[in-house]
C-alpha cells in the first residue's frame, strides 16, 4: 500500500515537470531577468533546441570519430543581453590542465553583422568576422576558487624553490616583476594565460586559425556539473542590430577533454537560425 | 603540402609550407664522446629560463643515457615504432618522413606523451647495453657493456614539425637566424606542437596554458654569445654557430667544416625529415647499427674520421675550439699547431694551442719553502 502511494506521488511530481517545448531553431524568449545560474527558473519557460553535433572534420587537425552527440540549448534575452544555456552529456569532468590533459568546454558563435547570408560557419571568413564566447571548465574551477599554484593541479607536486620567492624579495615590486618574467605568456598579456577572473573568453575570428581576443569583454557565464554532464550559461551583449523580432544565425561547439579534444579537434554544429522574440 | 629539399635525406620531401630558409641558420655540434652527464647544461638552462610556476617539469635541455634513457619516457622508440622508416640507399633516404606518414586529419605523424611520461627524466641513467668487441671481457658483467650520453636541446629544425603542427601559426622561425620560437602572445595551448615534435622539445605550461620551448638563448645569440648550455658545459662538448647548405659550405666556418667537409657531425634521427640543426659527433664505442638508427648513414665514416683525428691537423684543431670561448665563432683558422676562433671580420676571439704546454710543479716549493700536495 505504502509503495503504491509513493508511486502515485512520484507520478504526480513527474507530471509537474513538463517536457520542454522543442523548436527546430534557437528561440530566445524575453525575460526580465538574466541569470548565469543554469538552475534558475528563468530557463523553465524557454523552449529547447536540440542541436546535433558533428565532428570538425573539415580543417586539419580534425577529429574523424564523433564524441559528444548533441547539445540542448535554451535562450533568453532582456533587450540588452542574450543568454544561452547549453547542456550536454559528459561523464568525465575534465577541468585540470596539464601535458596531454585537455579540458571540457563549449562555445557560442554569432556573425558580427546581422545579414541574410551568414559568413562561412567554419569560424567566419576574411572581412566577415564571427564573435565567439568560449567557456572552459578549468577557468570555471579557477573562478570557483581553485588556487593559481601547481599544487592545485598536482596536489603532490614538491617544489624546492622558485627564485622569485627568495626571502629578500618578499613583498617587493621586483618580486612581482620576476614572477611575471618566468610566466612569459602572462608577461606579454596573453588573455588565455590567467590568472582567470571569468570562465568565459570573448573572441573574434575571420576563418580557421585566425581566432583572436575581442577588443572588449562582452560575455559572462557560469558552468556547473549536472548528474550526467555539464550545464553552462553564456550571456553576452545582444549583437549590434539584433533585437526583438529579428533573426540571425548561431553555431555551437563542444570540447570533450578526455577525448583529447582541443582547438580544431571539437564537435560543432553548422549555422542554426536564432529568432529573438519580443516580450508578450 | 609543398615539395621541399632536405639535404639530410638527399631528396625532396613533402612539408606543410614551402621551403624558406633563413638568412643564416643557428646550428650546433655536440661531441657525444666528451659528455660526462654532469647535467650542468640542464641546470644552466633550468635556472635561466624555466624556474617559473608550471615549468617545474620542463627540461629544454636534457641529457639522457642511451640506449635506455629517454625524456619524456620512450619518446624515441614510440615514434620509431610508428614510422615506416624504410632504409637508406647510400645517402638517400628511401623510407617515409613523419610529414609523409601523416594519417588522415593530421598534419604530421606524431606521438603524444602522457603526463606521467615526463616523470622519469633520469630513467635508464648509466644503464649499459650491447657488447663491445674485445672490450670489458674480463669484467664479465651481468649486463652488456656500452652506453653513452646524449645531450639534447631543440634542434631549431629547417622543417620544424612543431611549426607545421600549429593550426594557428603561433610558431615561427626567425628569418635572421633560423631560431624557432612559440609566440607567447598568440599560443592558445592546443599542444599540437607537443604532439608534432618528434624530439619532444616543446612543453605545455599548465599555469599559463601555453606551450614553451628552447629559445636557443636568442638574447645572447643576438649579442654574439653562445647559449647558456654551451658556455656552462663542463665537458666542453658543444659549439654553436651557423650552418650553410652543403653546396655553400665554407671551409673557414667551423660548423660547415665539421658537418659538411669533415662529415664528422651528424643530425639526430634525420629520417624524421625535419633537417634538425644540432649535429652530433657519434660515440665511437657503440654498435654501428644503433648509431645508424640515431644518426643516419654517415655514422661509420664519422666514427672513423674521429678516431683518425690525431692524424688530421685541421680536424684536431677544430676539436680544440669546443668550449674555448664564450663568444660565437663564425670563422676559424689554423696556423701550425694553433687554432684560432675568429669573428665575422676575421679578428681573433681566441687562440688555442693543439697541445697545451705541460708544467711540472715540484712537490717542494723552494721559493716559499713549502711542500705542496698534488692530487693525482
Ligand atoms: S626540435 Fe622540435 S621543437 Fe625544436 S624546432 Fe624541431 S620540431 Fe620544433
Ligand atoms: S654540461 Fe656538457 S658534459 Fe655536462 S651533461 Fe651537459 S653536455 Fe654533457
Amino acid at each position: 500500500m505504502r509503495r503504491l502511494v509513493l508511486l502515485a506521488a512520484a507520478a504526480l511530481l513527474a507530471g509537474c515537470h513538463r517536457a520542454p517545448t522543442r523548436t527546430n531553431e534557437v528561440v530566445s524568449t524575453a525575460s526580465r531577468e538574466i541569470s548565469t545560474d543554469a538552475s534558475s527558473s528563468i530557463w523553465d519557460a524557454a523552449p529547447e533546441h536540440l542541436a546535433n553535433l558533428l565532428p570538425q572534420d573539415l580543417v586539419d587537425p580534425r577529429i574523424l570519430k564523433p564524441t559528444t552527440a548533441e547539445v540542448r540549448v535554451r535562450s533568453v534575452h532582456n533587450g540588452g543581453e542574450i543568454a544561452f544555456r547549453l547542456e550536454w552529456i559528459d561523464r568525465t569532468n575534465d577541468d585540470m590542465p596539464g601535458p596531454a590533459r585537455f579540458l571540457d568546454g563549449c562555445a557560442v558563435q554569432i556573425p558580427r553583422g546581422i545579414e541574410p547570408n551568414p559568413p562561412d560557419p567554419r569560424m567566419g571568413q576574411g572581412g566577415r568576422p564571427v564573435e565567439i564566447a568560449f567557456w572552459r571548465a578549468d577557468w570555471q574551477a579557477a573562478v570557483n576558487g581553485r588556487k593559481d599554484t601547481i599544487q592545485a593541479i598536482y596536489p603532490n607536486a614538491a617544489v624546492d624553490h622558485y627564485p622569485f620567492q627568495a626571502k629578500s624579495l618578499e613583498g617587493t615590486d621586483a618580486q612581482k616583476q620576476m614572477e611575471t618574467r618566468y610566466a612569459p605568456a602572462r608577461a606579454v598579456g596573453n588573455h588565455r594565460a590567467g590568472p582567470r577572473d571569468s570562465p568565459v573568453e570573448d573572441l573574434v575570428a575571420e576563418g580557421p586559425g585566425t581566432l583572436s581576443p575581442a577588443g572588449a569583454r562582452q560575455s559572462r557565464g557560469k558552468g556547473a556539473r549536472t548528474n550526467d554532464g555539464w550545464a553552462v550559461v553564456i550571456a553576452r551583449k545582444l549583437p549590434e542590430g539584433l533585437g526583438p523580432n529579428k533573426r540571425t544565425q548561431i553555431a555551437f561547439a563542444v570540447w570533450e577533454g578526455s577525448s583529447k579534444e582541443t582547438g580544431a579537434r571539437k564537435m560543432r554544429t553548422g549555422w542554426i537560425p536564432l529568432a529573438v522574440r519580443a516580450a508578450r | 603540402m609543398a615539395r621541399v629539399y632536405n639535404w639530410q635525406l638527399g631528396r625532396e620531401m613533402s612539408y606543410w609550407y614551402p621551403e624558406s630558409r633563413p638568412k643564416r641558420q643557428f646550428a650546433a655540434v655536440f661531441d657525444t664522446n666528451k659528455c660526462i652527464a654532469c647535467q650542468t647544461c640542464t641546470l644552466a638552462c633550468k635556472t635561466t629560463w624555466t624556474s617559473g610556476k608550471g615549468q617545474e617539469y620542463m627540461l629544454w635541455n636534457n641529457v639522457e643515457t642511451k640506449p635506455y634513457g629517454s625524456y619524456p619516457l620512450a619518446y624515441d622508440v614510440k615514434l620509431l615504432d610508428m614510422l615506416d622508416s624504410g632504409s637508406w640507399s647510400g645517402n638517400k633516404y628511401e623510407g617515409r618522413t613523419i610529414f609523409e606518414s601523416a594519417p588522415a586529419g593530421e598534419r604530421v605523424m606524431g606521438w603524444r606523451p602522457e603526463q606521467q611520461d615526463y616523470a622519469y627524466p633520469n630513467c635508464g641513467e648509466d644503464d649499459c647495453a650491447g657488447q663491445v668487441d674485445g672490450g670489458a671481457g674480463m669484467m664479465s658483467l651481468p649486463h652488456m657493456s656500452w652506453f653513452f650520453y646524449l645531450a639534447r636541446i631543440c634542434n631549431h629544425c629547417t622543417y620544424p614539425a612543431c611549426l607545421a603542427s600549429c593550426p594557428r601559426g603561433s610558431i615561427y622561425k626567425r628569418p635572421e637566424d633560423g631560431i624557432v620560437l612559440v609566440d607567447q602572445g598568440r599560443c592558445r595551448g592546443y599542444q599540437e606542437c607537443v604532439r608534432g615534435c618528434p624530439y619532444k622539445k616543446v612543453f605545455f605550461n599548465p599555469m599559463t596554458n601555453t606551450s614553451e620551448k628552447c629559445i636557443a638563448c636568442y638574447p645572447k645569440i643576438e649579442q654574439g654569445i653562445q647559449p647558456q648550455c654551451f658556455v656552462n658545459c663542463i665537458g666542453k662538448i658543444r659549439m654553436a654557430g651557423w650552418i650553410s647548405k652543403p653546396e655553400d659550405a665554407k671551409p673557414d666556418n667551423p660548423i660547415d667544416s665539421l658537418v659538411h667537409i669533415k662529415k664528422i657531425a651528424l643530425p639526430l634521427f634525420p629520417q624524421y625529415g625535419l633537417e634538425p640543426n644540432v649535429y652530433y659527433i657519434p660515440p665511437i664505442h657503440v654498435p654501428l647499427s644503433f648509431s645508424r638508427q640515431l644518426f643516419g648513414p654517415g655514422a661509420a665514416a664519422a666514427v672513423q674520421a674521429y678516431r683518425n683525428a690525431k692524424n688530421d691537423a685541421d680536424l684536431a684543431a677544430l676539436l680544440c675550439l669546443f668550449g674555448s670561448s664564450e663568444k660565437l665563432m663564425p670563422r676559424w683558422k689554423r696556423i701550425g699547431d694553433d687554432v684560432y676562433g675568429l669573428d665575422e671580420k676575421g679578428a681573433t676571439l681566441v687562440r688555442v694551442p693543439r697541445n697545451e704546454p705541460v708544467f711540472i710543479r715540484p712537490a717542494y716549493d723552494k721559493l716559499y719553502q713549502i711542500t705542496r700536495t698534488n692530487c693525482p
